[in-house]
């Protein structure tokens, strides 16, 4: 028998927040830091850490939508896709002359809308979320292409690029992961996202309403697909029809290498970020050691692989 | 002959196997029966290689044996036909006999002639019209067990062990069964037979051996027994100590059940429940009692037939969370699978489905949580250390009291608790049966599935009994007695 039962009244808000899971990978950001500063003179500076914190916010918020299918044990392929359709075909605003509020709100829209499509596609379809979005970032690309006809979108009002000048993008990207963070811990939402993640059937059984919270999940990533999009369109200054390509990729390493659990049900917010912010880095490293960007997949690869059979590697020894 | 000495086998929490000891004689139907839980399908899966880790010994022709593997033991001559079959659907008669061991040519090719010439020789002894180029696939069940039991003796197995074989073979089939079970003991190869169905023990067997909690009760010719002793030998055991006493008082009907039907699992289901009451639910294992009690819940719908709380309210959930709203909770008998959230927290796992209340705005409200699950977790005697423990790291009879907290909290009036007790230990036992009691006391009902047929009389008002789908008898306990109730669920007449 255990030890007998003690009255538990303490919060471990601190502890909730900062969970073990995500040292690791403080660690390795660490080290990487210190690898890179003794190799490349300049590294170590201002300036190229705001150029990372600049490339890093796409991508991120990306992630943080990513994280929030991948609790729920799903995967969504189709971010980057639904990026590229939500600024494209709500770009056409742009060209028409449509005020600045109007343009973001039909992006915001298109995002939310795609997303739900997944979400709806998934839950009703007997078809492995993997399938689906691979499905639906083919045809959400797609259409991009036809309506757009490849062409690129420029010329853009100023005021389009506010979200993007220096270390805006920067805060876009905190109040998005505080307002997640704050989400998956401490609300409805984020308790039953865990728990449709590690339960499946148990979920369902304890009255989770698991379909429903699929959805919204595939709705956030989409609409935070569109926001990223928008604030890659104020950092370009244009619109192009091939934006967020391999997105889907970057986002799922950063999820995965902050500790986030492939199949579901175990993970965070924060460890997304770390995880980003060590993909940023890594990124950042070797542009400036000016090895060829064709090693940056390569990189990416071996990383994704590594951090989920590090996962694996976990959940059989508990199992 | 295989002569079995001080075999016991323990599992976390649970002695499956206690010092069992006896003799199977060779070239015998040896008949293997017990109820649900009392160690017969643990003593086959060591026979058949499945399980290597147990102590006591086991000899074959009075050499000791210890296999390492389910391919060990068939070379060694032991073959098993288990309930879930082996075959390879997509493959013909004559590839799934030789599966793993196709006879080759020289240079390793596959020799089909001889392949096929074996496969008939096999078959032609069972006397079955089986070709072997047939995929197996299109056959019947019973065809593909022929297969399996093609495979064991193309093995030149000396001993098959057959678990459940009937569990899915029609009348008919059962009676080709045994006609080609008679073929195999002429050929001198010894059978070990395990069934619950004791029709076709005392059919086809010549000794039986019986189990009961793990142990070896007795061994019988089939001459020295009837059906009357070997239930009692089943069942036979004290019912004192191990159940607190009643004291729930039956109060008003809760929840009537009118001629509810699900197509192809169970039919005509009509009982009623009252406040202050434990019904118990008996059967066997497919008798339909836990799809029924899906159907309660939600999870499953059904074809006909009414539901009704409270003497009025019509009941039909299409979700759970509709259920548990209502006031119908369930306990599923499948604990990890649709239960327990392992990896999350003992907070994580019993809150689940009070989310609306701890956070009636969106925002859990931290305090308002621990200090519900503080009460309830002490109320129950939940041990341990913490609420922010991982549920996984709990013994099994505490992982059960945290689902079973997580459906106190909701404050249902209808409870259905499936197999509560099933893998753990006796202490935890008496305190589920415990919280059982104090439930009733408050004015709640309990619709209780069992398959151990002393904890069903230890702790139910009333006891219904299902068999294949069909509520056959009702007894109140006073007149309820183990021996009745097996009698009935094995399929014996209704009186």
């Amino acid at each position: 028998m255990s030890t007998a039962y003690q009255p538990d009244l303490q919060k471990n808000n601190l502890k909730q927040y900062f969970q073990f899971r995500e040292l690791p990978i403080l660690l390795y950001i660490i080290v990487i830091i210190i690898i890179f500063s003794t190799m490349i003179d300049g590294f170590f500076t201002v300036k190229s850490f705001e150029n990372i914190s600049r490339q890093i916010t796409t991508i991120g918020i990306v992630s943080v939508g990513m994280t929030l299918v991948i609790l729920t044990g799903g995967i969504d392929l189709s971010v980057g896709a639904i990026l590229s359709f939500a600024i494209n075909i709500g770009g056409q605003g742009i060209v028409l002359g449509w005020p600045i509020w109007l343009v973001y709100t039909v992006m915001l829209a298109l995002g939310v809308l795609l997303g739900f499509i997944n979400g709806f596609l998934i839950t009703r379809v007997a078809v492995p979320a993997l399938i689906i979005t691979l499905g639906t970032m083919n045809i959400y690309r797609g259409i991009t292409m036809v309506i757009t006809d490849g062409i690129y979108i420029t010329g853009i009002p100023s005021s389009f690029q506010t979200v993007g000048y220096g270390f805006i993008p920067l805060v876009f990207f905190v109040i998005v992961l505080a307002f997640f963070i704050f989400m998956t811990l401490q609300t409805r939402f984020g308790r039953n996202l865990f728990a449709i993640g590690e339960g499946g059937q148990s979920a369902l059984y304890s009255g989770v309403p698991v379909n429903k919270y699929k959805i919204i999940s595939y709705v956030l990533s989409g609409f935070l697909s569109a926001l990223a999009g928008i604030i890659l369109v104020g950092k370009s200054g244009f619109i192009q029809p091939q934006a967020g390509m391999g997105y889907e990729m970057s986002a799922i390493a950063a999820v995965v290498i902050g500790g986030t659990s492939i199949f579901g049900g175990s993970g965070s917010i924060l460890g997304t970020f770390l995880g980003s912010v060590f993909m940023g880095i890594i990124i950042a490293g070797l542009t400036m050691l000016a090895i060829n960007p064709f090693w940056i997949g390569f990189v990416t690869g071996v990383l994704i692989i590594f951090a989920i059979a590090l996962d694996s590697l976990r959940q059989r020894r508990k199992g | 002959m295989i002569d079995i000495q001080g075999v016991s086998k323990s599992f976390p929490g649970v002695k499956a196997l206690d010092d069992v000891s006896f003799t199977i004689e060779a070239g015998q139907v040896h008949g293997l029966v017990g109820e649900n839980g009392a160690g017969k399908s643990t003593l086959i899966k060591i026979l058949s290689g499945i399980h290597t880790e147990y102590s006591g010994t086991i000899s074959i022709e009075g050499r000791p044996i210890r296999f390492a593997s389910v391919h060990d033991a068939q070379k060694q001559g032991v073959a098993t036909i288990f309930q879930e079959l082996t075959i390879v659907p997509e493959l013909s008669v004559a590839e799934n006999i030789f599966l793993g061991r196709e006879p080759v040519k020289l240079g390793g090719l596959i020799n089909w002639q001889e392949m096929r010439e074996r496969s008939v020789e096999a078959l032609s002894f069972l006397d079955v019209p089986l070709s072997p180029k047939t995929i197996v696939g299109t056959l019947s069940i019973a065809n593909q067990q022929i297969v399996e039991i093609s495979k064991s003796l193309v093995l030149n197995s000396k001993i098959i062990i057959m678990d459940e074989p009937t569990s899915s073979l029609t009348e008919h089939e059962v009676k080709q069964l045994f006609l080609l079970i008679g073929r195999l003991r002429e050929k001198g190869i010894t059978i070990l037979y395990v069934s619950h169905k004791l029709e076709e023990i005392f059919e086809i067997c010549d000794t039986v051996s019986v189990f009961r909690d793990g142990k070896h009760v007795g061994t019988k010719k089939k001459t020295e027994t009837d059906r009357d002793d070997i239930v009692k030998m089943m069942v036979g055991r004290s019912l004192q100590m191990l159940y607190p006493e009643r004291t729930g008082k039956r109060q008003d009907l809760l929840l009537s059940v009118k001629g509810l039907t699900r197509e192809g699992e169970f039919e005509d289901v009509t009982f009623d429940l009252y406040g202050g009451e434990i019904i118990g639910f008996a059967g066997l294992i497919g008798a339909g009692r836990t799809e029924m009690a899906k159907t309660l819940f939600g999870t499953v719908p059904f074809d006909s037939g009414e539901i009704i709380l409270h003497g009025s309210k019509k009941l039909r959930f299409r979700h759970p969370s509709e259920a548990l709203a209502t006031g119908v909770a369930y306990l599923s008998e499948d604990r990890k699978g649709e239960g327990l959230m392992l990896q999350l927290t003992i907070k994580e796992n019993m809150a689940v489905s009070i989310l609306k209340k701890i956070a009636p705005r969106f925002f859990v409200k931290n305090k308002m949580e621990r200090e519900i699950i503080n009460s309830y977790a002490e109320q129950f005697k939940v041990k341990m250390v913490s609420m922010d423990q991982v549920v996984e790291s709990l013994s099994g009879g505490n992982q059960q009291k945290v689902i079973i907290t997580r459906l106190l909290m909701t404050e249902s009036q209808v409870f259905i608790f499936d197999e509560p007790t099933r893998g753990i230990d006796v202490g935890a036992k008496y305190e589920i049966y415990k919280i059982m009691n104090d439930l009733t006391m408050n004015g709640k009902g309990i619709i209780f599935i069992s398959s151990e047929l002393p904890e069903v009389l230890g702790i139910s008002d009333r006891i219904f009994c299902m068999r294949e789908g069909k509520l056959v008898k009702v007894f109140d306990n006073a007149e309820a007695d183990p021996e009745k109730i097996m009698h009935v669920l094995t399929g014996g007449e209704v009186a």
